[in-house]
């Protein structure tokens, strides 16, 4: 028989959390996002998910890698533009006064 | 309609050509109403641009024309066996002829063969037949051939752009250069009979639209990154020595980490392996991308899904139709989705940067949600449009291959897990 609807909507799913990786989404916002986009009830997206990454191991586990490392590269120029921010504020007021 | 509607009529019951205006030859023996069809009359009725010029032409000219290549195409012994009757159309030949220029009894003919068809065809057609359309008769065929394109004025041969055959198609224009390829000379490095200047033009008309497109989607993500990098570069100086993948500017940037996922290179998603890679079959995209990728090393391929080049390709894959499911259908058509073969490859490829569209600012993550000064609230997410987009192509669009090709998860745990969640079934 053809592909059952299950196995096809799986495989959507599949493919929808493809794409998520694709933008480097972690497991939350794609549910949140194939919730939104898609109508897909988050537990689907995270069980699909998970099996994802037990049959891709490796590659999950280098992304999460590099998801980290974004993070902390992310913190890093958060706290540089506050410091910039703080340094054109002090500034400022200076100016004004 | 109405003429062939007539015809067909009479031919049904009386097929010797009670009519003086079969001027067909009555040999076809086995006759159908397809065979005994007088194409003069037919196309005496009908005037209009479907029914292609210059179908005043002696039609044996025209058959000579396609029989070489319908007899590729229906070599296939399911073709004969799978009709009878009223629309047996057995004869190849007969097949032929009547393929291009009967649109409309095609049509018919389609839909009545579509049962027979269907069963038949499927095991055999399974393999080399892509398009589910590819009926017993050529006529079906033909006719959705050129319904699907719509009067492109010319008449072609329909051909089945195998991903055999396709590839072949691709590695003759590589060879050529893309914008050299011309179809005469594809065809000579294609060496295949069956294949028409004609189609191979009008393949190549195709090809060169989609790359364009992916091209085009593929520098739309480009300048994500490169908006980002694009700024006084001053500040950059430093970081790239530290790191060259760091070539960002300054600090407000975000850098392009090298990702450890790369996604295919798009040109290739249209259903073929590279040929310089036979490793990986599937997404040579990353591998071979030094060597085809016009782009600089940072353009960030883009993220997947290129348009279909033509529904009638690929649609086969969704089409349930038979026992066969989506995965072998999937390796028929060389199998863009699912790398079974090393996916190792793919990980331990360093090479061609950039992932999809770099975020702009990595949304909020949690440890960075408390700075209560924080005036700025950076959002890394990917754009909620680009987002939308992505998904809306799959979803409507499922006959496209999986951007990265994971390993698909087994069904039975997917599901057990599911109903372990409280979720009994799937929409």
């Amino acid at each position: 028989m053809g592909e059952s609807s299950s196995a096809s909507y799986i495989r959507m799913v599949q493919h929808l959390i493809e794409q998520c990786l694709v933008f480097h989404m972690n497991k939350d916002e794609c549910m949140e996002a194939l919730a939104k986009h898609a109508n897909i009830q988050p537990v689907i997206t995270s069980t699909v998910w998970k099996e994802l990454e037990k049959e891709n191991k490796e590659f999950f586990q280098a992304y999460m890698k590099d998801q980290e490392e974004k993070a902390s590269e992310m913190e890093a120029v958060e706290r540089r533009i506050q410091k910039m921010l703080a340094e054109t504020a002090a500034k400022d007021s200076d100016k004004e006064d | 309609m109405l003429a062939v509607e007539a015809l067909r009529g009479s031919n049904g019951e009386d097929r010797d050509g009670s009519s003086d205006n079969f001027s067909v030859d009555g040999d076809f023996a086995g006759g159908t109403l397809l065979e005994d069809i007088n194409f003069s009359d037919l196309f005496m009725g009908i005037d209009d641009g479907d029914m292609l010029p210059g179908l005043e032409l002696d039609p044996t000219e025209t058959f000579a024309d396609f029989s070489v290549g319908w007899e590729e195409d229906l070599g296939s012994p399911a073709v004969g066996e799978a009709t009878d009757g009223m629309l047996g159309g057995v004869t190849q030949d007969t097949v032929v002829s009547e393929g291009e220029k009967d649109l409309r009894h095609g049509e018919e003919a389609t839909s009545e063969t579509t049962a027979e068809d269907a069963a038949a065809m499927t095991s055999e057609a399974r393999s080399s037949t892509p398009d589910r359309g590819r009926k017993s008769s050529a006529a079906a065929a033909a006719a959705t051939a050129t319904a699907t394109t719509g009067s492109q004025g010319k008449r072609k041969a329909k051909v089945d752009w195998t991903p055999d055959l396709h590839r072949r198609f691709v590695q003759a224009v590589e060879q050529l250069g893309i914008d050299k390829a011309v179809p005469s000379r594809i065809l000579e490095l294609m060496g295949i009979d069956c294949l028409t200047r004609h189609n191979v033009a009008s393949h190549l008309q195709k090809y060169r639209s989609h790359r364009k497109h992916l091209l085009a989607r593929e520098a739309e993500a480009a300048s994500w990154s490169r908006r980002r990098q694009v700024h006084p570069t001053g500040r950059g100086v430093k970081r790239v020595g530290v790191n060259p993948w760091l070539a960002s500017t300054i600090g407000f940037l975000p850098p392009p980490p090298p990702p450890p996922v790369q996604p295919f290179r798009p040109l290739h998603v249209w259903g073929h392996p590279t040929p310089e890679a036979p490793v990986v079959h599937m997404w040579p995209g990353y591998l071979s991308a030094r060597s085809r990728s016009p782009t600089p090393p940072w353009a960030p391929p883009q993220p997947p899904l290129p348009p279909p080049p033509d529904p009638s390709y690929w649609h086969h894959l969704y089409q349930t139709g038979s026992g066969e499911g989506w995965v072998p259908h999937a390796m028929a058509k060389g199998a863009p989705c699912f790398p079974q073969p090393s996916p190792m490859v793919r990980f331990a490829a360093p090479p061609v940067p950039g992932v999809g569209p770099h975020p702009m600012y990595r949304a909020v993550p949690p440890t960075m949600g408390k700075h209560p000064s924080s005036q700025l609230q950076l959002d890394a997410s990917p754009s909620k449009e680009s987002i939308d987009a992505a998904i809306g192509d799959v979803l409507g669009k499922p006959w496209l291959p999986l951007p990265l090709g994971l390993k698909p998860p087994s069904l039975e745990g997917v599901l057990v897990e599911l109903q372990r969640q409280g979720v009994s079934k799937v929409p």
